[in-house]
């Protein structure tokens, strides 16, 4: 009870800041606001575009194939509010040593990192991009929906979020030993993640589906889960958080194991007059 | 003349060499990455089109060789110069401190930073094209000839897209990664990059067709399939970059003065 007190005063603390960094200029708010609405839709319109003039992708329909991009969109959107301020990129916090501003303070880790990157005011608009494209797909789709769909639905965005987030942290956690080329590397594997998370997968080769549900798991930020919420595949709801679990677990060891490296070696990257190298 | 031109041929060779400094695993996810997602819209095309006949004037073979180029040439045909990351860092300074020109330094980094790309994953890309199924060829000989005259073209008007850029990033004093985010994703899709502009719905594709970001990629990778009329693509290409150099210069050159960098 008291650490959820605490998590949620700090969650309060962290709204305010970024209220106030948000509103702190007409001009920059504007231009955030804008770019970030901008950045949604383009990540989405491609496959939007190639839905409209082909009729439906495949075994997806129109409505169905926006659906997808309106869940891709919300993903990205729920993880802009929760963690922001490199919490999602956590190669760039790791590789530049600032992790150790986040160690010397007085609360845990997990804590400070579950918390640092609550951004409700300066992420929503991301967010409501994704609000808007799902509540339009869902409209166009004219199909009566059960509280336990929305019920599977909320599940399968946490998990794919979860999905995200562990898939960042396993590659951004090899900073701990390479800080300069894991920064390239995980925001490179990040960008590839975020770039083919809104195209469908069904024509892909037996082999490099696998990877994309595994090695890459670009398939369960949005594909996977929307098939089987749109009843194209069998629906079954534990596939993706299971998924997630799994990832989930997997970047926990590594992330675990590299700070304990980091532990005594510290960051690596600046030199003694402080220039990043 | 043949000074200024050694002077950035030589920055050309010290980027394209610097780019290999301990960086190899880094160039080879990057590869690998690029690899994949190649394979990833070969197999969407394949999807979406008929193995025979002709959608919007484009064949299958014509779309896949489409896609594969504008892959092995993403480097070129994304045309960033690097203005963007020099502003942000600050080290835009000591460019100013240099003996060559502003936009000429830009070029040959931009330039020289592509070459690894065209030698270490073009290439290698070319020679397994026919295992991905895809014929790499240009469309004819003189297709290939012309494709590097409008490549060359692509670039120059890139750049000046990049300095114009910067210069709005400038006046606007707000953050750089927004500015930069937003040119990337809007090129990409109203290039032709990623999608072939002949495809997209609501013949919006033969409107975007005339605007500065159809000349980045659309243009060339239409000659070298052999989808466009070569006369028209260079025509528009050389109309943009009449209008867009002497644009971005006017804006680089008003606005450069106001530059305050605290980046580093």
């Amino acid at each position: 009870m008291h650490t959820l007190k605490t998590l949620l005063a700090r969650w309060r603390a962290q709204a305010r800041l970024d209220f106030m960094w948000m509103t702190r200029d007409f001009r920059f708010f504007a231009i955030n606001v804008v770019s970030d609405i901008i950045l949604n839709l383009a990540g989405v319109t491609a496959v939007f575009l190639l839905a409209e003039r082909f009729g439906g992708i495949g075994p997806w329909s129109r409505d169905q194939i926006l659906f997808m991009l309106g869940y891709a969109a919300l993903v990205r959107g729920m993880l802009e509010v929760g963690f922001g301020y490199n919490v999602l990129a956590i190669s760039r916090r790791i590789g530049r040593g600032q992790l150790d501003h986040t160690l010397v303070q007085p609360q845990p880790l997990w804590m400070a990192l579950a918390t640092e990157g609550f951004m409700p005011f300066s992420g929503l608009w991301q967010l409501l991009t994704g609000i808007g494209i799902t509540v339009w797909a869902i409209l166009n789709l004219g199909t009566a929906l059960h509280l336990g769909w929305w019920v599977m639905l909320a599940c399968n965005l946490v998990a794919s979020c979860a999905v995200v987030l562990a898939f960042s942290w396993l590659w951004g956690s090899l900073a701990f030993w390479a800080p300069v080329a894991a920064e390239e590397i995980s925001s490179r594997a990040f960008g590839f993640l975020y770039q083919l998370k809104a195209f469908p997968l069904d024509g892909l080769s037996s082999f490099l589906l696998a990877g994309m549900l595994t090695v890459l798991p670009v398939g369960f930020v949005a594909w996977y889960p929307c098939r089987q919420l749109l009843g194209i595949a069998p629906p079954d709801f534990w596939h993706t958080p299971l998924a997630a679990l799994a990832v989930s677990l997997v970047a926990a060891f590594v992330f675990t194991r590299g700070l304990k490296h980091y532990a005594g070696t510290g960051s690596q990257r600046y030199v003694g007059w402080g220039h990043r190298g | 003349m043949i000074l200024t031109a050694r002077k950035h041929l030589k920055t050309a060779a010290m980027v394209a060499v610097r780019s290999l400094d301990d960086r190899g695993w880094a160039i080879a996810v990057d590869f690998g990455l690029r690899l994949l997602r190649v394979a990833f819209l070969l197999s969407l095309w394949r999807m979406l089109l008929p193995e025979t006949g002709e959608v919007s004037g484009m064949t299958r073979g014509a779309v896949l060789t489409y896609t594969l180029v504008a892959e092995a040439f993403s480097g070129l045909l994304s045309s960033r110069t690097g203005l963007d990351g020099a502003l942000w860092r600050g080290d835009i300074a000591n460019r100013f401190l240099r003996p060559a020109g502003i936009y000429g330094q830009f070029m040959a980094e931009m330039f020289g930073g592509s070459v690894t790309g065209l030698l270490l994953f073009a290439l290698p890309l070319y020679c397994i094209a026919p295992l991905l199924g895809v014929d790499p060829l240009p469309a004819s000989a003189t297709a290939a000839a012309l494709f590097v005259g409008s490549l060359v073209l692509a670039v120059c008007i890139g750049a000046a897209l990049d300095f114009i850029f910067a210069g709005l990033m400038v006046v606007l004093e707000q953050n750089v990664y927004a500015l930069m985010q937003i040119r990337s994703a809007v090129s990409a899709l109203l290039s032709g990059a990623v999608i072939p502009l002949a495809l997209m719905p609501w013949g919006i594709g033969e409107v975007l067709g005339f605007l500065p970001f159809a000349s980045l990629a659309s243009a060339p990778l239409r000659i070298y399939t052999g989808t466009g009329d070569p006369a028209l693509l260079l025509g528009l290409q050389l109309f943009w970059l009449a209008v867009l150099w002497p644009l971005a210069h006017l804006v680089w050159t008003a606005n450069r003065e106001r530059l305050v960098s605290h980046g580093g």
